[in-house]
């Protein structure tokens, strides 16, 4: 145990020149030791990192069905959700959730068979905007947008996506990025913070459709 | 570094998001150093050290469109490549990292011998007291005091709560500085 006094020097909330001549001594021994550990090697790993970028530029672009599926799922839709009045009951009580659908609606693209349909609901009063980025769409701003036509708060959309699972987000207002509370899964995001992305699993809608 | 005339973070990460995958080369020179110093010292060794920032940034830049607030693009930064260096330290199934592995960086004016002698012995000492010193508590410790950041910086970058983070730095300099007194 040091004399906190120490610390408080270390963290720049005191003034060094004024600790007594023992500890100005211990502060500038880890001070120096501070100093050492700076220095490192030279390296560079700036040209491999930038050759697998461009590689990973080159396959992305080479993608041909991958990049029609982005695409496909890049084009706004505007589908009507008719919510049930449990539904509303529960979303107005400030839930947010996603149901997963066998099939689309009326009037809507059908899903292939290793496909299906995905519906993202969130209550979210006074947002100017909401939207859905995830691993389907390659976490893209833009590309998923949910509707609250009549203003009251319930923002919807929905989207086919390969069967599977996938990670997603909402983005309230541009800006705010929000788990779906009533998600259910979460998955770490990988980046070692601590933080989740909700996670959503498709089955694919000839599946869904059987008894 | 950023300067009046350089581009911010945030501008990059649009270029880059809106196709100009070159314009991350901006973000590689601008953090490349700080990130291989702080592998350095987490892993103890540059060649593994230059593995996990070379990983870390090839993931930030596939993962780019994730990072939800490019302000604090450093601190995803880091993130990612403590991250990173957590997994090769869990491959190795050791967290302490190997002396032998670690360099002896020699002063820029290498006329002098002895001073080149004595500065790496200096250099070994202490690089042998952070090595002894547990992950968390290593990681703790490089991030305030050689990269320099603030407690709500290195809470970015952990995850951990700053009360923990100070217990960490704490301990690591109490740690450090036995280690060291031992040696006088």
């Amino acid at each position: 145990m040091i004399d906190p006094r120490l610390h408080e020097a270390l963290d720049g909330e005191r003034d060094p020149a004024e600790l007594p001549a023992d500890l100005r001594e211990s502060y500038a021994r880890l001070h120096a030791a501070a100093q050492l550990l700076e220095a490192v090697a030279p390296l560079s790993v700036a040209t491999r990192v930038m050759a697998e970028i461009r590689e990973i530029a080159l396959e992305a672009r080479a993608d041909g069905p991958a990049l029609r599926l982005g695409r496909w799922l890049s084009r706004p839709r505007a589908v009507t959700v008719r919510l049930r009045p449990v539904w509303t009951l529960a979303l107005a009580a400030g839930l947010a959730a996603i149901l997963l659908l066998p099939s689309g609606p009326g009037g809507a693209p059908t899903p292939g068979d290793r496909e299906g349909v995905a519906r993202f609901v969130g209550h979210f009063p006074g947002a100017r905007s909401v939207e859905v980025v995830g691993s389907f769409n390659d976490w893209s701003r833009g590309a998923l947008h949910l509707q609250d036509d009549d203003h009251d708060g319930i923002w919807h959309g929905d989207a086919i996506l390969p069967a599977g699972q996938h990670e997603y987000m909402f983005i309230v207002d541009g800006e705010r990025w929000v788990a779906d509370p009533l998600a259910g899964r979460y998955v770490d995001d990988g980046f070692g913070a601590g933080q989740e992305n909700s996670l959503l699993i498709v089955r694919p809608a000839a599946a869904a459709a059987q008894p | 570094m950023v300067t009046d005339s350089a581009p911010s973070d945030v501008e990059v990460v649009a270029r880059v998001l809106g196709g100009d995958g070159e314009a991350f080369g901006i973000l590689i020179r601008r953090y490349e150093p700080g990130l291989l110093r702080f592998a350095t010292r987490m892993l103890g060794n540059p060649d593994a050290a230059a593995d996990a920032v070379a990983e870390s940034l090839v993931r930030a830049y596939r993962h780019l469109a994730q990072c939800r607030d490019p302000v604090r693009l450093r601190s995803w930064l880091y993130r990612i490549t403590g991250n990173r260096c957590r997994s090769h330290l869990a491959r190795r199934h050791t967290n302490d990292i190997s002396l032998s592995e670690v360099p002896a960086p020699a002063l820029a004016d290498g006329s002098d011998t002895w001073a080149v002698l004595e500065r790496s012995e200096q250099v070994a000492l202490v690089e042998r007291a952070l090595a002894a010193l547990p992950e968390e508590k290593r990681e703790a410790f490089v991030l305030k005091h050689v990269e320099g950041m603030s407690y709500d910086e290195m809470a970015v970058v952990t995850g951990a709560r700053i009360p923990t983070l100070k217990m960490r730095v704490h301990r690591a300099r109490e740690a450090l500085l036995a280690a060291l007194e031992a040696f006088v």
